[in-house]
């Protein structure tokens, strides 16, 4: 029999969950809400539902992500910079720098030989995170899935001068009102964006090959401007935001080969499994 | 006797201060809507019409703020950095540290005896360190910007926030909205976050007592008490301390005129 592990990654905006035995068996991708371990529980029952599997089915569960605390059946927490760099280390093995840009941070990170070097983030400023973008795509009327696209049409690029989002936000609502095209402003407003992320990652001193992970990742307009930041291609996971849920999982998986090897028993952590309150 | 005026043309509002050498004789507030041209054309007037004074009365205009340059009526142009301190000096002699909370800044200027500025520093342009974050929290709250202060001191139980961040701080203010907070204990908490921003600015320059609040800010009695609160000590807030600068204006449009005529007398 198989053995399969799962990642449960709860993101300020995004939880995802990813069930692995080789390859991915099954991932589920959902918002965030305000309840984590209701919501833990919910993707984790969806996610077995999509692979066919029992709870009791899973060998091992790593929870990461900022509410990982919140995942009640979870037999190990993990720290995102950790499983963002095993789930890289995976996906895309050439990959040196990792940029992770979140709904509400973001992240650098330093690989050498799959292990993490060092690392930078920023969580404390909506400005250079998922948020910024969403705050502006609202203000022009733009859905957030679309501001990327949109801003690859612009005919020129519109300089946003404000850093805060919220100043920026002001920024482009009037250059909207002087008649400046849409397009323009977005494909300032993914330079800006562009910039602050670059420049706080290049504290690291970026080494190529670069990945973008996290819901950033997903938008076009934001990875070419970074290229163009960064003036060479950059690495994008076929799904990058499950980035984190699969590198928990194997992480996960880690842990129990590591157990196996070293002739400790795994009753431990089946008897965990057991106990989990999960379908109560 | 001799009028002068003070035109401040700020990016949120313009103040007119229309001086006779000892007192104000008028002023005038309007936010600065469409161009800063009109704007300070209509203040002007409007400042001119309250003091009874037409435009040929008006020895010098001195022109300040981020849209000084648009004052038709200008003699002169000050940085509003001078004239602000020209005008808490004059308001209160003894002040050598003033806090100005605008609607997209935070300043702190140092003043020598003579009301000189002698340091001055600016918030990085982040929402969270000026007055910004008030108008975006109030509007979370639905709560008019005139009402935040008196509502904020009728809290009891303070909600700090854990985010110094104007953005995070909306969606933190909403879940606390949605869990039953109270809006008076969420605007103590966000009373709370700026004034301890506005201290770590003011500590860069080293407070040194008195202290003036000036700018909208000031009107927030919210805020002025935690301030004094978190800096320990008393504040000396002006009765209007919106037009602090373009008093501060007037001031030096008044000292040329006296300094021409004693040119030409003497």
């Amino acid at each position: 029999m198989a053995d399969f592990f799962a990642g449960v990654d709860i993101g300020s905006t995004m939880t995802k969950v990813a069930i692995m035995d080789g390859g991915i068996v099954a991932s589920v991708i959902g918002p965030t809400g305000p309840e984590h371990r209701k919501l833990a529980n919910k993707v984790m029952g969806e996610a077995l539902a999509k692979a066919g599997l029992s709870f009791d089915e899973i060998t091992y569960v790593v929870a990461t992500g900022y509410g990982r605390i919140n995942v009640p059946f979870a037999d190990k927490q993990i720290t995102e910079i950790s499983c963002h760099a095993r789930g890289i280390g995976s996906l895309l093995p050439a990959a040196r720098t990792v940029i992770d840009i979140g709904g509400q941070d973001s992240k650098g990170i330093k690989l050498k030989d799959g292990r993490v070097v060092d690392f930078v983030m920023n969580d404390k400023c909506a400005a250079g995170t998922g948020r910024y973008l969403e705050v502006i795509a609202e203000a022009l009327g733009v859905a957030l899935d679309e501001i990327g696209r949109r801003s690859l049409e612009a005919e020129r690029e519109v300089a946003i001068s404000s850093t805060c989002t919220v100043f920026a936000e002001q920024e482009v609502v009037s250059r909207l009102a002087e008649g400046i095209p849409v397009e323009d402003l977005l494909a300032g407003i993914h330079k800006a964006i562009a910039t602050r992320v670059y420049g706080m990652v290049n504290r690291l001193k970026i080494e190529r090959e670069v990945a973008i992970t996290g819901g950033g990742a997903k938008n076009i307009g934001l990875v070419k401007a970074l290229e163009a930041k960064l003036g060479f291609q950059v690495l994008v996971p076929p799904e990058p935001l499950l980035t984190g849920a699969i590198g928990a999982a194997l992480l996960g998986r880690d842990i129990v080969e590591e157990a196996v090897q070293s002739g400790l028993s795994l009753t431990r952590s089946e008897r965990r499994l057991r106990e989990a309150t999960f379908f109560s | 006797m001799v009028h002068v005026a003070g035109v401040d043309i700020g990016a949120a509002f313009s103040k007119v201060v229309v001086f006779d050498g000892s007192k104000v004789i008028s002023y005038y507030i309007a936010p600065s809507s469409g161009s800063y041209k009109d704007t300070a054309e209509r203040v002007v007037a409007e400042a001119l019409a309250k003091a009874g004074l037409s435009a040929g009365d008006i020895a010098f205009t001195m022109a300040t703020g981020y849209g000084a340059a648009n004052v038709a009526a200008r003699d002169g142009v000050a940085s509003n950095i001078s004239c602000q301190g020209r005008g808490v000096g004059y308001l209160f002699p003894s002040v050598r540290t003033v806090v100005d909370v605008g609607g997209q800044l935070t300043k702190v200027l140092k003043l020598d005896d003579e009301g000189r500025v002698r340091a001055f520093l600016q918030s990085e342009r982040c929402a969270a360190g000026s007055g910004k974050v008030l108008q975006v929290i109030a509007r979370v709250l639905q709560v008019d910007m005139e009402e935040i202060g008196a509502l904020s001191l009728k809290s009891r139980k303070r909600i700090d926030f854990n985010t110094g961040c104007a953005v995070f701080a909306e969606t933190e203010a909403v879940s606390r909205v949605a869990e039953g907070a109270a809006k008076e204990d969420i605007l103590a908490g966000l009373h709370r976050a700026l004034a301890a921003k506005i201290q770590t600015l003011v500590e860069r320059v080293r407070l040194e007592p008195d202290c003036a609040l000036v700018g909208g800010g000031a009107r927030d009695i919210g805020l002025v008490k935690s301030i004094e609160e978190v800096m320990g000590l008393k504040l000396l807030v002006p009765e209007e301390p919106r037009i602090v600068a373009a008093l501060g204006a007037a001031l030096i449009a008044e000292e040329k005129v006296t300094s021409t005529m004693k040119i030409n007398i003497g």
